[in-house]
């Protein structure tokens, strides 16, 4: 497999190139693919799960075409680093299918799953939100209480220990601090051993690895997020940090989704980046676990709460990648509205549900807008465990699941996202349990989800 | 065919070509109009602005992405372009100039990216610094370019506090009064704008474009 100095070496010395004239290379290119291998563009008719067997595989060629020819920009040195054929077919041969992460009795499989496969996926709560120093470590407690985590993702905040985060010397503490208070927070949910992913808290390369310290901080077992930028671009902070971290024996996780509405155009063009994407995550960070889809470039104001054409974009993606390359996908179940909400829990749901036949597994991050101690509870976290259980329990492949999917639409459409409520207001951290009110809303949604088909315990 | 008939005809002429993002049709469309006598100042607000419009709409609806707006952007500069020779020198009014980028230690693109297009295919001369941009960068790109806004992106609630530093640093260089300053991403509020001294903050792309427009009295 191509090493990471290569890769290095590559974004010194490859051809340069101005980042305007990649953008629109890169549209063009996408575009050529997509007709080369006949990448369907989303109709009304269009299901929520893919059913055509024969599109991953050209979905899959395209993906890879891609990177053959057009390769992958470095945003540092505005140079472009090209890769063989073999070179990145030696990658999605050799590329794990799962990987140990944690240690000693907390050790976890992430795995590799199959589409329609039975079962249990694996589970990450991650906070990708601000929360304040106070709440941190019991907040890190409750998630690492959830018995099916198998590794927990950081978080971000405002200020440590009565500073303003602001510059490179309090950011590289935070980061320090960040993953000792992750780390007292498992160490309390009686899982030391539990793997921590560093979140950063910028992306310098001196920030990310400033955490790493087997006796308080990142340690071999721990990962850290190494995202592919959009557009198929890297740069030289997260590639430092992905070598500093081999080294180490830490993980590496890239956020490998392509967005809808940016240079890859449309749904069709977003399913070649988001196939392509996840292998430049392999390639050039060795980062084996993703969180695999498609989005859209709006999602991210949460204007509007997201289905089609992205559930089927989504479900061509995680299938192709599944069923043609080693990737362990994770779903990023991220919804629009706040916790302590119905349409909350009905967007995850959703989600969740279409991970679970796609043959992905679930990374359970903020609400699009958090807010301060506002993105996420344990109680969204646990939800989708137990939608995912109840999805395989129902034995629904990708024909009747998409049904379900199509009639629990009729209940999120016309909604607008809404803002939820913080963890205080909706959350017992020191009983580790919803409010009454959450909860009554958490059992009115398994009900309506029963009736649609799910078959919780 | 009356007069109004063949203006109508060559400004659609110029919509259509905008909207087709064909650069040569735009530039032969608006050579047609400047040479039927057709004001072309009223071409400019009427086919060009009025394909803006439009192609936000487009957008926000999902029938067009980025890099239509990129290459609308290209047809709108090259018809632009030759309209304005058209117009008395005395007459012309410079377009607006926005330096835009996402803040030092932050590495978030798209939001920018799409604030950049929407400002570009509203008329406004756009230089994108790309991301993580140290505040200097920011300033020296606004004084050289003659800057009407410089245009901030943040999406860390690490990374926002940059955004003062732009602010401030403008103020120690003693240019804080030449240049408007907006804000916008995840974790910015209308609170956060305040405190920090910026002019404006929009939620979306639509938002920033229309403060950036009431900042620089445009109607």
């Amino acid at each position: 497999m191509i090493s990471l100095l290569d890769i290095a070496e590559r974004t010194q010395k490859g051809r340069k190139m101005p980042e305007d004239a990649w953008n629109m290379s890169l549209f063009r290119k996408i575009s050529e693919l997509v007709k080369r291998y006949e990448i369907p563009n989303y109709t009304k008719d269009t299901p929520f799960l893919n059913l055509d067997d024969d599109l991953p595989e050209r979905a899959f060629h395209a993906g890879v075409d891609l990177l053959v020819e057009h390769g992958v920009y470095c945003i540092t040195t505005g140079r472009v680093v090209e890769l063989s054929r073999d070179e990145v077919l030696g990658v999605v041969r050799e590329s794990p299918k799962e990987i140990l992460v944690g240690t000693g009795k907390d050790a976890r499989v992430m795995k590799q799953r199959k589409v329609e496969g039975k079962e249990p996926l694996n589970f990450c709560p991650g906070h990708h939100t601000p929360f304040t120093q106070d709440l941190a470590p019991i907040v890190v407690k409750n998630f690492a209480q959830i018995p099916r985590t198998d590794f927990i993702e950081g978080f971000n905040f405002t200020e440590v220990d009565g500073h303003e985060i602001f510059g490179a010397p309090i950011e590289a503490y935070a980061s320090r601090r960040q993953v000792s208070w992750m780390r007292e927070g498992v160490r309390k949910a009686g899982r030391p051993g539990l793997s921590i992913v560093l979140y950063p808290i910028t992306t310098r390369a001196e920030v990310l690895t400033a955490a790493i310290d087997p006796v308080d901080g990142l340690r071999s077992g721990d990962g850290i997020l190494t995202s592919v930028l959009p557009d198929e671009k890297i740069e030289h902070d997260l590639l430092a940090t992905a070598i500093a971290g081999e080294d180490c024996g830490l993980w590496r996780i890239s956020g490998s989704f392509s967005m809808v509405g940016g240079f890859c155009g449309g749904a069709d063009g977003a399913i070649v980046e988001g196939i392509a994407k996840p292998l430049t995550a392999m390639i050039c960070y060795r980062a084996f676990v993703n969180y695999t889809g498609v989005e859209n470039v709006s999602t991210v104001s949460a204007l509007s709460i997201p289905l089609q054409p992205l559930n089927w974009a989504r479900s061509v993606v995680n299938q192709t990648l599944n069923r043609f390359t080693n990737t362990i996908c994770m779903a990023w179940i991220i919804p629009t509205s706040g916790p302590g909400t119905e349409s909350n829990l009905l967007e995850v749901a959703f989600r969740t549900i279409e991970a679970t036949i796609n043959g992905a597994n679930l990374y359970a991050p903020r609400h699009s807008r958090a807010r301060m101690n506002a993105g996420q509870t344990p109680v969204e976290a646990e939800f989708m465990v137990e939608v995912s259980d109840a999805t395989l329990a129902a034995g629904l492949d990708r024909q009747r699941g998409g049904e379900l999917l199509s009639r629990l639409t009729q209940k999120l459409e016309g909604r607008q996202p809404e803002p939820g409520f913080t963890i205080q207001e909706c959350y017992d951290l020191v009983n580790h349990r919803p409010s009454p009110d959450y909860e009554r809303i958490h059992q009115q949604v398994k009900e309506q989800l029963t009736e649609l088909g799910l078959v919780f315990p | 065919m009356t007069n109004e008939e063949t203006k109508k005809i060559a400004l659609d002429s110029l919509k259509d070509a905008i909207l087709n993002y064909d650069t040569e049709e735009a530039q032969k469309a608006a050579q047609a109009i400047v040479d039927q006598g057709v004001d072309p100042k009223v071409a400019i607000n009427e086919a060009v602005l009025g394909a803006s419009t439009t192609l936000h709409e487009r957008f926000e609806r999902g029938e067009c992405f980025i890099p239509h707006l990129v290459m609308a952007g290209d047809a709108m500069e090259a018809a632009g372009k030759v309209l304005e020779s058209a117009i008395p020198k005395e007459q012309i009014t410079s377009k607006k100039v926005v330096v835009i980028g996402t803040v030092e230690a932050d590495l978030h693109s798209v939001g920018k990216n799409i604030v950049a297009m929407f400002f570009r295919s509203g008329g406004f001369e756009v230089h994108d610094m790309g991301v993580n941009v140290k505040a200097g960068s920011f300033i020296s790109k606004a004084v050289d370019t003659n800057a009407d806004i410089i245009a901030l992106s943040s999406l860390l609630t690490t990374t926002r506090p940059y955004m003062r530093e732009v602010i401030e640093e403008m103020e120690s260089v003693g240019v804080r009064d030449k240049f408007k300053v907006i804000v916008g991403g995840g974790p910015i509020t209308p609170e956060w704008a305040e405190e920090i001294g910026a002019d404006g903050y929009g939620t979306d792309a639509y938002e920033g474009i229309e403060v950036a427009k009431k900042l620089l009295g445009i109607s």
